[in-house]
């Protein structure tokens, strides 16, 4: 389970997270909708520790990120996959996604391989395997980010805007291979502004607005008319959404 | 030709001369090398003293003449009952040497390291140390391939100083070599024209080497 | 004298070398400076035949080591011409024209940096060439040229004490007198090494405040 209490983040002045509290439990996708610079992605790396906490607490299945040791076992419990993929540019595909199993896992070069293999099968990209990222679309390098995710086999998955920089096109294969994710069980945290998609995955929804959490509600619940559309900023968000 | 008549009954030992120019400047860039990086990692290091260190020993072999440095510990290290050969003293003044300037080039390789590349490793998990050896140092040295072949082939300039402290490298052998047939300008014309050669052939390596390690690294 | 504790003459020895190493690196400095502008005027004028010339020659200076260009023009010279030279012109003539070919590479790209477009509009201007060189071109590419050029010299500074090899009595060649009189390396070297220190940092340090100034008079010229 993660648990985020009163967790609070400044940069300088600004205060850009307000006392956000959120549990997400196994099982669940946890979408947090927000506009841009609402906080979604600095929740995200505050729970992957990219980010010290100003103020609060996170745990990851009881491990509180911020301490050192808290830090390691939380990072062993979840993977993250980024925006604008972060592959390691000198490594193939199949690099990118043994590295962390055979230096933090200690999993066998062999293992590693044919576990990394199995995924990029999985994800369409098993003829990529020796290609560098260069050498790949930005939808085939965020499928190469999401195998070097999952290769960690985590408990949690943490996604952060992955497909803000893709094309459409590129878009539909990425969320095709998240929806296959979802349905098989994979707790998910995910920010994202594909709304139509998060309504369809989502168990829960989370509403972020300039660094407070305002809304967290189930999925069905967030779109219903006397729920989270009640809220006047949410429904603006959504139909402003909607246009884009 | 004149000048072939000169050299050609000494171009075996001119030839050994000329590989020992080339071993010692394979040691002392792998030498340069290995103290750059760590030289490197200490200057990004967080503590304060460290970076000092690193910093000053940068400074200070960049400012101060090879043949000096070269001369301190070829009449400094006996002294401190170091007994080693000339050859040996050379290597170590120009891996010395080299290393300060090699430093800057990784240091700044290092930079060049895109932080989200960084964030990922950390993520899944990855030691600093890990970080740094597997991630950022491999990076680091493919974007530095040019400007480290700058530095070998002013190593290469570099290691004829060594004549100075009795190594026979290929300057001190065409020295022998001028000294027995005098006809100084004859072999100093064939030993500038080789040196000039061998460096022009060496940038032309260093720009394939070049291309070929970041070919999937640059977008092309 | 044998194996002799320092004395406080050394002082005056030491200064002494630095006075040699420094009166030949400024006068190097200066004659080499000179020559690698006339290369880089020449060169930007395409006088004819000469580009091939001095790209060759510049290239052998910049990519062979200075100490064999020492013993060529040193050792070299004299034998095959039949002359005299003494090892301060043999240093003098080496070293100028070693930082000429460096000095020559700034100063070309220093004046091909500055926008084509300038130079077509000063001709609309009724500008003869001469004038455009000086008035235009000049100001700017000595702007652009200052912070490479300080780095070519600090270098050429350190380049220097080769000359103590053809026997020139520089900081370096003292440093080897006292090093074979005192049998005291470790202080020996260190003091020179300490002194060229001081002198590299100290030509840096100006070399940035020339260029900070030159900056500053490029831009208040309002070209």
């Amino acid at each position: 389970m993660i648990v985020a209490e009163n967790v609070e983040k400044r940069f300088g002045d600004a205060l850009v997270l307000k006392r956000v509290n959120l549990r997400v439990e196994p099982g669940e996708v946890v979408t947090i909708l927000g506009a841009s610079g609402s906080g979604k992605s600095t929740l995200i790396r505050c729970i992957n520790g990219l980010e010290a906490l100003s103020g609060g607490k996170i745990t990851v299945d009881g491990h509180d990120v911020s301490t050192k040791a808290g830090l390691v076992a939380a990072r062993r419990a979840s993977a993250t996959v980024f925006q604008l993929f972060n592959l390691y540019p000198h490594m193939t595909a199949l690099g990118n996604i043994t590295l962390a199993p055979i230096e933090v896992l200690k999993l066998p070069k062999a293992e590693a391989e044919a576990r990394a293999r199995a995924l990029l099968d999985k994800v369409g990209l098993g003829a990529h395997a020796g290609a560098y990222p260069q050498q790949l679309s930005g939808g085939q390098r965020q499928r190469v980010g999401i195998c070097r995710a999952l290769a960690m086999q985590p408990r949690y998955l943490l996604l952060d805007e992955v497909t803000s920089a893709l094309d459409p096109e590129m878009t539909g294969d990425v969320l095709r291979i998240l929806a296959e994710l979802a349905d098989d069980g994979t707790t998910m945290v995910f920010v994202t502004h594909e709304i139509e998609f998060a309504r369809h995955i989502s168990s829960r929804i989370v509403f972020l607005e300039q660094g407070e959490l305002i809304v967290d509600l189930p999925t069905a619940q967030f779109f219903a008319e006397d729920g989270g559309l009640a809220v006047p900023r949410i429904r603006q968000f959504l139909s402003k959404m909607k246009k884009d | 030709m004149r000048f072939w008549r000169v050299i050609e009954p000494h171009i075996g030992f001119l030839l050994q001369g000329f590989a020992l120019t080339i071993v010692a400047c394979l040691l002392a860039i792998v030498g340069a090398v290995l103290l750059g990086a760590l030289t490197a990692s200490m200057r990004s290091s967080g503590n304060r003293w460290v970076r000092g260190t690193a910093n000053a020993y940068g400074d200070v072999f960049r400012n101060v003449p090879f043949l000096v440095q070269l001369f301190f510990f070829f009449y400094g290290l006996p002294e401190l009952g170091i007994y080693i050969g000339a050859f040996e003293t050379g290597v170590i003044a120009m891996s010395i040497a080299g290393g300060a300037f090699v430093s800057d080039v990784i240091l700044s390789g290092i930079l060049t390291v895109d932080t989200g590349v960084i964030d990922a490793a950390k993520v899944s998990g990855l030691s600093r140390i890990k970080i740094f050896t597997r991630i950022v140092l491999p990076i680091a040295l493919r974007v530095s391939v040019r400007p480290m072949g700058s530095i070998l082939i002013n190593l290469v300039l570099t290691s004829s100083i060594l004549s100075t402290i009795t190594v026979n490298e290929l300057t001190g052998a065409a020295k022998i070599v001028a000294a027995t047939t005098f006809k100084p300008f004859e072999v100093y014309a064939v030993l500038l024209v080789l040196y000039a050669s061998l460096t022009t052939l060496l940038s032309f390596a260093i720009s394939a080497i070049h291309r070929r390690l970041n070919r999937f690294m640059m977008g092309g | 004298m044998r194996y002799a504790d320092f004395t406080p003459y050394d002082i005056v020895l030491l200064l002494q070398g630095l006075g040699v190493t420094l009166a030949l690196f400024v006068g190097t400095t200066l004659i080499g400076l000179a020559i690698g502008l006339a290369l880089a005027v020449a060169h930007h004028y395409r006088v004819p035949g000469c580009r091939p010339v001095i790209v060759l020659v510049t290239e052998a200076l910049k990519n062979s080591p200075v100490l064999v260009q020492l013993f060529l023009v040193f050792f070299g010279i004299p034998a095959f011409l039949h002359i005299r030279m003494s090892p301060v012109e043999a240093a003098t003539l080496t070293i100028s024209l070693n930082t000429a070919a460096f000095a020559f590479v700034v100063f070309r790209s220093g004046i091909e940096s500055i926008d084509r477009d300038q130079i077509e509009a000063a001709q609309v201007f009724g500008l003869s060439r001469s004038q455009i060189l000086r008035l235009i071109i000049a100001p700017q590419a000595a702007a652009f040229s200052v912070g490479p050029l300080v780095g070519i010299l600090v270098n050429q500074l350190q380049v220097t004490s080769l000359i103590s090899v053809i026997g020139v009595f520089d900081l370096t060649k003292i440093g080897n007198i006292l090093n074979l009189r005192t049998l005291q390396p470790f202080i020996v070297w260190a003091v020179i090494g300490l002194i060229y220190y001081l002198a590299a940092k100290t030509l840096a340090h100006a070399g940035g405040r020339i260029e900070a100034a030159l900056r500053k008079s490029v831009k208040w010229g309002g070209i």
